[in-house]
């Protein structure tokens, strides 16, 4: 069964037939394919600096990007058995992706699409090329979102505004782009660690010719008196209104609601997630590992901890890792001690944190200017009986 | 937009409202929108058209002229959206059977933003017993003349409203005032009067009036209420904070409800609506649908939508001071949604959150930017 798709996606054989979900399908590997899909990609901005970064698609689109190949790989006789290999695609996706969230929302949104689509075709391959057909001339609607989205943002960034972001975010460079266009704006952003992804936003601002200076993630409240508001991407809106983003958010908006400044997240409707986090906990990147507590060590010479900060999970590997951890609690010369975090205590940290909704003033989004409580209309009117 | 399409008459009643509405000789939300209306029931009874998108420009156009005459009375823009609106719906129900389904097709751009599909077309209210001829060559007006008649209902319709607008905004009154209630307002409104008086039906209570200076509407008001045998006490501004603690509710008018569900009121609305907060007290506002704007405020943060008469708060008789002193009178104030309880409106009670759905249903987003 070859691909009635005309768009550019490479087609698969199927060596087996026997079930709807073929293993050799590999849908880890067409989500990677999707994420870097040349075809999908649209430039706006000539730069050749933000080309790359700017047009690879989000996560969400190319998990329905991979899950429509997935359908014109299956052989799914029945819409019942489609929608089971869709969530088993989705399932298996899920467990390869180490940040599963995006990835979710969109995989959600597409399987909700494909279970109501009305059935008005005659056969059900024709069914299903329609659905491959629908989740593609998505994918490339989708892309028009940011221009959309800078666009609304724009009547609320005043001229000489100072603004304070975190991380790096796509949809986030578009519309301070596009601002810069008109208003003159200077931009203040977080380092992020452990990513310090804030570091390559900062770069490409300054290429672009827009002032911007990178802070350090302790001085968020610092700033917050100088900022005159704030702008987060999103990696998923969740059904209260909340937002889940790099870690990191949760802070600068506790902050800026505590210093009275607005607090604007910019997410495209794709990213509307069917989630209710009641805690940090809630999150489905959530581990037992994160913030957990490492056991003390007694076997360890007093000179060279002050502080427990090894893991206890593997006996003999302790003395190596002693040796290559640097903590900042040690008492080895100063010469020698490097002051960063080793990779096993970032391990220990989160990756995306999430923000209450009455911390957050507005969500624009490509289908309006929301307040967190216009998002649950959306995910209501989707997902709900 | 060829001119044979928009008469002369039509356009010189354009311009007399829009001189009107620029010297602001047509003053308030209520009046602003009824003249608006009727202009354009002129206008589109006189209009000669052969397709819908023609009859859209001709409104809005129309719209564009008026909004620019006087950006402040958001009513006027108000009205032109919900025609515009009514159009569209009337133009999409009569012609369901005969526009080919190729604008029906399931996609998810639309999944997301209507949600899931209805098995059933639900529109059924009008039965579509028009039958609508586009751009018909042997019959130009037949578009027109079929649509027409609908197009009069529609208006009808909003002018129906905005002359009730009072009675079904005072409706729900005896629910929300109770006996021995001290209620707390700010200036002169219409609503808020009709609103008390209603009450006064039913229960006894006591109302607080606050003067509004420089412009002492709050006089008319209480002289107005306690006419109607409402026991009243005007105070002046400065005491709103003081008094707030022995309120049980405030009730105020508004100017415009905005997408966020803030609102832009008379001066002092901002002062009794932060006090209320302050004491946990209730903050009722009253107003009508047709002051629903899809805007948002963008430049009038600190500021107010629009200045009155400074010589009022400060004459030019003191002229040595004059020359020193920057002399603000503000109109409006903003208030931000938060200090909100909820907007009483003809058509039920609305916390402020849900304003923008109420905005979404009666108004199409393209018509935002007219």
């Amino acid at each position: 069964m070859t691909s009635a798709s005309s768009r550019s996606i490479l087609t698969h054989s199927i060596p087996e037939h026997e079930e709807a979900f073929s293993p050799s399908f590999d849908i880890y590997e067409a989500y990677q394919r999707a994420l870097t899909n040349p075809e999908v990609r649209v430039s706006p901005y000539p730069s050749s600096f933000l080309s790359d970064s700017l047009h690879k698609i989000s996560a969400p689109l190319a998990a329905i990007l991979s899950l429509t190949e997935l359908i014109t790989q299956s052989d799914a006789g029945t819409m019942f058995e489609l929608v089971k290999a869709l969530n088993d695609g989705a399932e298996a996706l899920k467990k390869r992706v180490h940040n599963p969230i995006g990835l979710n929302a969109g995989s959600e949104l597409f399987i909700a699409f494909v279970t109501l689509f009305p059935h008005e075709s005659a056969s059900f391959s024709e069914l299903k090329t329609e659905l491959v057909r629908q989740g593609q001339i998505y994918a490339t609607e989708a892309l028009l979102f940011r221009p959309k989205i800078a666009e609304l943002a724009l009547g609320f960034i005043k001229d000489d505004s100072i603004i304070l972001t975190h991380s790096y975010s796509r949809v986030v460079m578009q519309t301070l782009l596009h601002a810069h266009k008109r208003k003159r704006i200077s931009v203040y952003v977080t380092e992020a660690r452990p990513r310090g992804l804030g570091i390559k936003t900062c770069e490409a601002l300054t290429a672009a010719g827009i002032p911007c200076t990178v802070v350090l993630d302790s001085a968020v409240a610092y700033v917050m008196d100088k900022v005159d508001f704030i702008l987060v991407g999103s990696e998923a809106v969740v059904e209260s209104g909340g937002l889940i983003n790099a870690v990191g958010s949760n802070q600068m908006a506790i902050i800026a609601k505590a210093a009275n400044k607005p607090f604007y997240a910019l997410a495209e409707s794709y990213k509307f997630h069917r989630l209710f986090p009641l805690s940090q906990d809630d999150l489905p990147t959530h581990n037992p590992g994160i913030l957990s507590f490492s056991q003390p060590q007694h076997h360890l010479t007093p000179e060279l901890v002050a502080r427990p900060s090894v893991s206890s999970t593997s006996r003999p590997a302790l003395k190596t890792s002693i040796n290559s951890s640097s903590t900042p609690n040690t008492l080895l010369p100063a010469s020698s001690v490097q002051r960063t975090m080793t990779d096993e205590q970032i391990s220990r940290n989160p990756d995306v944190d999430y923000t209450r909704p009455d911390l957050i003033s507005l969500v624009f989004s490509d289908v309006g200017i929301l307040t967190p409580e216009g998002v649950s209309q959306y995910l209501v009117g989707m997902f709900a009986g | 937009m060829a001119p044979e399409l928009y008469n002369p008459a039509s356009q010189r009643l354009v311009e007399a409202l829009a001189a009107k509405l620029r010297r602001r000789q047509v003053l308030g939300s209520r009046e602003t929108a009824l003249e608006t209306a009727l202009v354009l029931r002129q206008v589109v009874s006189k209009a000669r058209f052969t397709n819908i998108h023609q009859l859209v420009e001709i409104i809005r156009d129309v719209g564009r002229k008026l909004v620019e005459a006087q950006p402040k009375e958001h009513t006027v823009g108000n009205t032109v959206r919900k025609l515009l609106h009514h159009v569209r719906e009337e133009y999409n129900n009569a012609s369901k059977g005969t526009v080919a389904s190729s604008s029906n097709v399931f996609s998810i751009s639309k999944f997301v933003l209507q949600g899931q599909p209805r098995k059933q077309v639900t529109t059924q209210k009008t039965e579509s017993a028009l039958v609508l001829r586009e751009d018909d060559p042997d019959d130009p007006d037949s578009f027109a003349r079929t649509l027409k008649p609908v197009l009069m209902e529609a208006i009808q319709v909003i002018l129906d409203e905005l002359e009730t607008v009072y009675e079904n905004i005072a409706r729900s009154a005896k629910d929300h005032i109770h006996s021995d209630e001290i209620i707390l307002t700010v200036g002169k409104s219409h609503t808020v009067e009709t609103y008390l008086i209603s009450a006064a039906h039913y229960h006894n209570f006591t109302v607080i009036v606050a003067e509004s200076g420089p412009t002492y509407g709050g006089h008319d008001m209480a002289r107005s209420l306690s006419a109607a045998g409402i026991s009243t006490f005007l105070v002046p501004d400065s005491s709103i904070y003081a008094l707030m603690s022995r309120v049980n509710k405030v009730i105020l008018g508004a100017h415009a409800v905005l997408a966020n569900g803030g609102m832009y009121a008379i001066t002092g609305s901002l002062l009794a609506a932060t006090a209320g907060r302050a004491h946990s007290t209730p903050v009722v506002v009253c107003a009508g649908q047709f002051k629903l704007t899809p805007l948002w405020n963008l430049y009038h943060e600190y500021g107010a939508l629009d200045f009155a008469d400074p010589s009022s708060v400060l004459g030019f008789e003191d002229g040595d001071l004059v020359d020193t002193v920057d002399v603000v009178n503000p109109y409006y104030d903003y208030v931000r949604p938060d200090l909100v309880d909820v907007y009483v409106t003809n058509d039920g009670d609305h916390p402020p959150p849900s304003i923008y759905r109420l905005i979404k249903e009666s108004y199409d987003d393209e018509d935002n930017e007219l």
